[in-house]
């Protein structure tokens, strides 16, 4: 019973962080029906934005955070234009491997530049201990995770009561009658894929304190991002939230209760389920998972 | 007319002479190769173990270069042809490239055992040597294989030695009998964490009796928080923690058993990678001080403790690693290095790669501990396994943001600190 506070607590800030990484990749899946495999590249292009600028600079990465929203929207426009723009509109499996091959040209492209080395950006708050009673937690994830809620928020705000938000879930919904009611979709296209690298960008920069920055390291998050968005509901934001948490709570609680070899087949487990049983996510509305197919 | 036909004998006498003791005294330095002799590396250059691999694949070209120096391998310039083993499917078909492509009659390699099983069954079935450096895979030289080899020790070695460590250097400074010691093991689970974690298991139950309160595995590629381990652990309060890492979840355990506040007496590890590897120093700075490695040796190692021939080889490595690199030898170089001689030692002896004739070299050749890089011996088994306690390893510690070689004291000038490890602020 001792350990429960800390576990409740280490629930909370894991599925903050996986949040932060799932809600980009629902928003592109949400409006776009594309599942971004490069997504983990991108998430370790925003641990080495603040790794070299601490490095070079001395920068903190809450100050990175300022710069890292227009620099990774400028990334997601070019990458649109560049790659995705000849893909969205044809067949999943072109979407596949092209987003695969993005993943292994990114990680390959950091490996050289950068090479293997694990880097390591230490900022003073990564050191600061939060003690809670039994609980003890770090400053930089409680960071994390608050940023992860206000962004959430923020998103499902912008989605929700901004013209472009509507423009967005319109095209979501039935992408030839928001063609026929005048939307420019190649628009909302660019302006979805560019969010969602601004959000996975943003949870780059949050998470260089907490882990090490390598060229693979986005592998070590994106995974459970799939299944974040899987059980919170494809495109559902406030979803990926939730579903973080069920995911940590799983990931947490049973690596303390049958051992840390056991948590993926227990959350593949709930994934394969909730994929069979209930496609459109645990909070998504049923039908969701088909719209614009 | 004597003087005359005198003078150009004396110039060729002279020039025999000069070139003779040139050759004396420099070991064959300075010959003129005969050709080049291929040799295939495979080491994993891109992908999650390229940061390891990329080193391995410095220490061999350093050491190709050092054997180039003194004569190459049969006095044939060694050259390599390289290939990226990025997982166990790709270290298979490179393999099989580098033999059928490159026609190489030799692979070394891989730094990782997750690779050298497929990659070596590839050589098999071309009837190719096998020639490891770095796995330390038990299975590796169990299959009835006549063509691989393996330098390194084995993880049954590695855990024989850390139990070793733990036995008799560490219990008796805790004030406590091998049998009264709590031991949790931790690991990756790769066939690396696992063989050394198994192994460690085994000695530590049947020959010391010690009491093993935990055994945890997990996935280093997706361990993102070990807080719920450190609970479970805290509550089971071991004297030492055996841990198996790689490069990302040696710091993550070391930080967030530092914000838990989880005290143990020591840690232990094995490996070039994870605490032993450069990264966990920078990754954990002044905090890291207190976790032990066993490894090749590093700073504070007495080199003179080595056979005269040992000394003058390592001492040379150690050179040309700082000229190229800046730095001491890491792990990775000296695995890579100290194999890649072991088998110009071999080869010269063969004199060819012919598979049978290859094998009764490596089995003639007898060194003792002391007489190459690493300070290591040679006696290789009928399996093709360098016998373990020729391969003398040494347990080195984090101090001060390096690792040193603290045990065996015979070969070390420095000495085991924080025994047992104090309250996290006072590790200073």
């Amino acid at each position: 019973m001792g350990a429960v506070p800390q576990l409740v607590i280490s629930t909370v800030l894991l599925g903050g962080i996986y949040a932060l990484i799932a809600v980009g990749l629902t928003l592109i899946f949400g409006i776009m029906r594309v599942v971004n495999f490069a997504h983990g590249e991108f998430l370790m292009l925003g641990m080495y934005l603040a790794f070299w600028a601490f490095a070079l600079w001395g920068l903190d990465p809450y100050v990175v955070l300022v710069g890292a929203v227009p620099i990774f929207f400028g990334v997601g426009l070019v990458t649109y234009a560049l790659v995705m723009r000849g893909v969205v509109k044809a067949s999943h499996n072109v979407q596949i491997f092209t987003t695969v091959g993005l993943s292994t040209a990114l990680q390959n492209a950091a490996l050289v530049v950068w090479t293997g080395d694990f880097r390591v950006v230490r900022p003073w708050h990564s050191g600061v201990v939060i003690r809670l009673g039994e609980a003890a937690f770090n400053l930089s994830q409680v960071v994390a995770f608050a940023v992860a809620v206000l962004f959430t928020a923020a998103l499902v705000a912008f989605m929700k009561w901004t013209r472009a938000g509507r423009i967005m879930r319109a095209t979501a919904q039935d992408v030839e009658a928001a063609t026929l009611m005048g939307i420019d979709t190649d628009r909302v296209y660019r302006l979805a894929w560019a969010i969602g690298l601004v959000c996975v960008g943003i949870a780059g920069v949050l998470m260089s304190p907490l882990y090490s920055v390598y060229p693979t390291a986005g592998l070590q998050f994106v995974l459970l991002a799939y299944v974040v968005v899987v059980l919170g509901g494809l495109g559902d934001m406030m979803g990926a939230l939730l579903g973080s948490l069920i995911v940590a709570a799983v990931e947490v609680i049973g690596s303390y209760l049958v051992g840390s070899a056991w948590k993926e087949v227990i959350y593949f487990v709930l994934f394969i389920a909730v994929l069979v049983f209930r496609p459109a996510g645990l909070f998504g509305q049923r039908g969701s998972e088909t719209l614009g197919a | 007319m004597s003087k005359r036909r005198g003078l150009p004998t004396a110039l060729i006498l002279l020039t025999a002479v000069t070139l003779v003791s040139a050759a004396l005294v420099r070991d064959g330095e300075g010959q003129a190769l005969q050709g080049e002799y291929k040799v295939g590396v495979l080491e994993p250059l891109t992908g999650a173990l390229a940061f390891e691999g990329k080193r391995h694949l410095e220490g061999m070209e350093i050491m190709r270069d050092m054997i180039n120096e003194r004569g190459g391998v049969m006095g044939k310039k060694l050259v390599f042809a390289v290939g990226d083993a990025v997982d166990p499917t790709a270290a298979a078909s490179e393999a099989n490239r580098l033999i059928t492509r490159e026609g190489v009659k030799i692979i070394t390699g891989t730094f990782s055992s997750r690779l050298c099983g497929a990659a070596s069954e590839t050589a098999a079935r071309h009837n190719v040597i096998y020639w490891e450096t770095s796995c330390v895979d038990p299975r590796f030289n169990k299959r009835g294989l006549k063509n691989v080899f393996r330098t390194e020790i084995d993880a049954t070695g590695f855990g024989w030695y850390n139990i070793e460590f733990i036995a008799k250097h560490l219990a008796p400074r805790f004030s406590l009998k091998p049998n009264e010691l709590k031991i949790a093991f931790l690991s990756e689970d790769s066939s690396y964490g696992q063989g050394v974690t198994e192994a460690a298991r085994d000695r530590a139950r049947r020959d010391f009796g010690m009491q093993e309160v935990a055994l945890e595995y997990y996935n280093f590629q997706t361990i993102n928080d070990f807080t719920p381990i450190i609970a479970k652990l805290k509550q089971l309060n071991p004297d030492v923690v055996h841990h198996i890492a790689y490069s990302n979840d040696a710091p993550l355990f070391w930080r967030q058993s530092r914000e838990q506040n989880f005290i143990f007496k020591a840690l232990v590890h094995a490996g070039a990678t994870g605490y032993g590897g450069a990264d966990f120093g920078k990754a954990t700075g002044a905090d890291g001080n207190g976790p032990f490695a066993l490894l090749e040796p590093g700073p504070g190692f007495r080199v003179e403790a080595l056979r005269p021939e040992g000394q003058k080889i390592e001492r040379e490595f150690r050179d040309a690693v700082q000229k190229k690199t800046g730095s001491y030898p890491l792990g990775g170089h000296q695995l890579a290095a100290g194999g890649l001689w072991v088998l110009k030692l071999v080869l010269d002896q063969a004199k060819t790669d012919e598979l049978e004739k290859f094998r009764s070299a490596v089995m003639a050749l007898d060194l003792p501990v002391g007489s190459v890089i690493n300070g290591w011996g040679i006696k290789f088994s009928e399996t093709g396994q360098n016998a373990n306690e020729r391969v003398q390893h040494y347990m080195l510690q984090w101090q001060n943001g390096q690792l040193v070689t603290v045990w065996p004291e015979e070969f070390s000038t420095l000495r085991a600190k924080w025994i047992p490890l104090g309250a996290w602020d006072q590790r200073k």
